[in-house]
């Protein structure tokens, strides 16, 4: 997504500190620049300080020292702007649950001050959009966690936020219900909106993250695009499984010019693991070699380096839904 | 003009959630009546007793009481509300938009207003239907009504400040109790010149004591049972005083967050 130079960064950290009783420090100088227009990940374990940062982002909690900045405005200084400016689903969706949704987003309306008839159609066109629309006059307590994740967003995007921060948006979803609420996400970006997104699902971050910060200990141990992060690691790598062992020599010869090829392994002598920087895109060029050299293939998988990598590599320990390995043929 | 809808939606949803919880709803609208009853098939031979002021219907004189009971509970089950609002999260909902942090407070004592008014409305039908003569009128009944609802906004203002201090819905569920001793230490149900002289001194202090000496009057229409402007004043009095409490006990609150 273009950004223009002279808009301020949408989320601008520095040096941020948050010091609770008895002097622990869920956030410990946390320095970060989000741009307009990103979906920015940030990455951690439960207790990291990802929900204490995105409280003082979104002016619920005041920093003991630093600052930060918010679409431009400072959020202790200016947190009447910052809240005109941005959008907050909070973890665990804090919903009334004797409210019906309608009644929600018309009420949130108000609170944004929109008027009796334009919070009525906003609320209407956001039911519509969250895919609400028939349980709109039913009370919230009979929902399921999806439809309550999805009417959180539509309450966060009311009054068109520049930002919106999604504090773990998915936890506790189906599959069915997260990939439903990351094209909503996605499709909000599309549209403009800064994503400011909370996760400890590796998944999530690398599916919908243009950027990924991973925090630890209340500081930020790494940041980059997921793709750039997992080069920090290490290259993808392709483990072919070779249907007879006698012709591992021969695989060995026609995939040499595709990559570094890892020294074999007795252990597994129908196996050839080969690291390449192409990853997937290797899988077809590998195959193809593989068979002018008469070589006859079992299987091919793909195992790259996950951000749970990256995380272990920084941090020493790892994350939710690690060591995932992508299959293919 | 945006702050005054803010409250408006605040207090209708205070309102349509009270009576969607049906433990919110027993106490502030069947409890007093029971205790109606019970006074009333109870102890209506106190008003045979020398010093008793001669009114028009027993009920009509304790019917008062119950409609300051409503008033307590009313401001009460507000506050619980409130702290399971900041217990589960939905305030910070409230707390992210760009509202006044005054009308957060201001729109949930609107919702008790509104409580109150239905409410005592409703025991003065209740009474009426069961044989309660309000001599002073219509007019007297409004009055009545309006003191009942300055009075929960009064109570209200505590619980809120109690709510917002502490955030425990648990602790407001506990001091439940103590409507009844703020209840029974005003001349609710009796006059306060058959009370005895202990319970005589601790009236004179609860404001409570000069508004439902203040909505007897105004029912029976018997000015000498209790001063209206009285009472007024002690239901406007508590009402600042507890709604300017819960407002610096939210500013205690995001001072402290």
């Amino acid at each position: 997504m273009s950004v223009s130079e002279s808009n301020p960064p949408a989320v601008e950290v520095r040096g941020l500190v948050r010091e609770f009783k008895g002097g622990i420090r869920a956030v410990d100088g946390l320095d970060l620049e989000v741009e307009p227009g990103e979906i920015y990940g940030f990455l951690g374990p439960n207790g990291a300080g990802k929900t204490t940062s995105v409280r003082i982002l979104t002016t619920l909690l005041r920093p003991t020292a630093g600052s930060a900045r918010v679409a431009g405005h400072d959020v202790v200084a200016d947190a009447d702007a910052v809240r005109r400016s941005i959008g907050v689903a909070l973890q665990e969706a804090a919903i009334d649950p004797l409210m019906t949704g309608r009644e929600l987003l018309r009420m949130q309306g108000a609170l944004h001050g929109l008027r009796g008839p334009a919070a009525r159609e906003r609320a209407g066109q956001l039911l519509e959009r969250v895919g609400l629309t028939q349980a709109a006059d039913r009370r919230v307590g009979g929902y399921s966690g999806g439809m309550r994740r999805r009417l959180d967003l539509a309450l966060a995007l009311v009054h068109r936020p520049i930002v919106l921060f999604l504090d773990e948006p998915t936890t506790g979803l189906d599959p069915t219900s997260r990939g439903a609420l990351w094209r909503e996400v996605r499709s909000l970006n599309d549209e403009g909106t800064t994503v400011f997104l909370t996760t400890q699902y590796l998944e999530e971050a690398e599916q919908l993250a243009d950027r990924v910060g991973i925090i630890a200990a209340g500081r930020l141990v790494a940041e980059g695009t997921p793709d750039a992060l997992k080069a920090r690691v290490g290259q993808p790598m392709l483990h072919v499984e070779l249907a007879e062992a006698e012709s591992a020599g021969r695989a060995r010869d026609a995939l040499g010019g595709l990559g570094r090829l890892e020294p074999p392994d007795p252990a597994a002598p129908t196996r050839v693991v080969l690291r390449t920087p192409n990853g997937k895109a290797a899988i077809a060029p590998a195959i193809r070699a593989l068979d002018e050299h008469g070589v006859v293939v079992e299987s091919v998988e793909v195992e790259t380096p996950t951000l749970d990598d990256v995380f272990a590599a920084v941090t020493g320990s790892q994350l939710e839904g690690a060591g995932a390995v992508e299959a293919a043929a | 003009m945006n702050e005054a809808r803010v409250v408006l939606a605040l207090g209708r949803r205070a309102l349509s959630v009270q009576f969607r919880r049906a433990q919110l709803l027993m106490p502030t609208f069947v409890l007093p009546l029971m205790l109606l009853a019970v006074i009333a098939s109870g102890t209506s031979a106190a008003q045979d007793l020398r010093g008793f002021p001669d009114v028009a219907s027993y009920l009509g004189f304790i019917v008062p009481g119950t409609i300051i009971q409503g008033a307590l509970l009313a401001g009460l089950t507000s506050g619980t509300a409130l702290a399971g609002d900041i217990e589960f999260g939905f305030f910070d909902r409230l707390l992210a938009a760009p509202v006044h942090r005054t009308s957060l407070v201001i729109g949930r004592q609107a919702g008790t207003l509104g409580l109150s008014v239905l409410q005592t409305t409703f025991f003065l039908c209740v009474g009426l239907a069961f044989g309660a003569h309000y001599p002073g009128g219509f007019g007297a009944a409004l009055a009545a009504i309006v003191l009942a609802a300055i009075t929960a906004v009064g109570i209200g203002g505590i619980a809120a400040a109690l709510a917002l201090r502490t955030g425990s819905l648990s602790l407001l569920q506990s001091i439940f109790p103590f409507v009844f001793v703020l209840l029974f230490t005003a001349p609710a149900f009796f006059p306060r010149e058959l009370l005895t002289p202990v319970l005589r001194d601790v009236a004179a202090y609860n404001p409570l004591t000069y508004v439902v000496e203040a909505v007897r009057g105004l029912l029976t229409g018997e000015h000498g049972l209790g001063d209206p402007w009285l009472g007024l004043a002690a239901a406007v009095g508590l009402a600042l005083a507890t709604t300017m409490l819960a407002t610096l006990a939210l500013a205690q609150r995001l001072r402290a967050t």
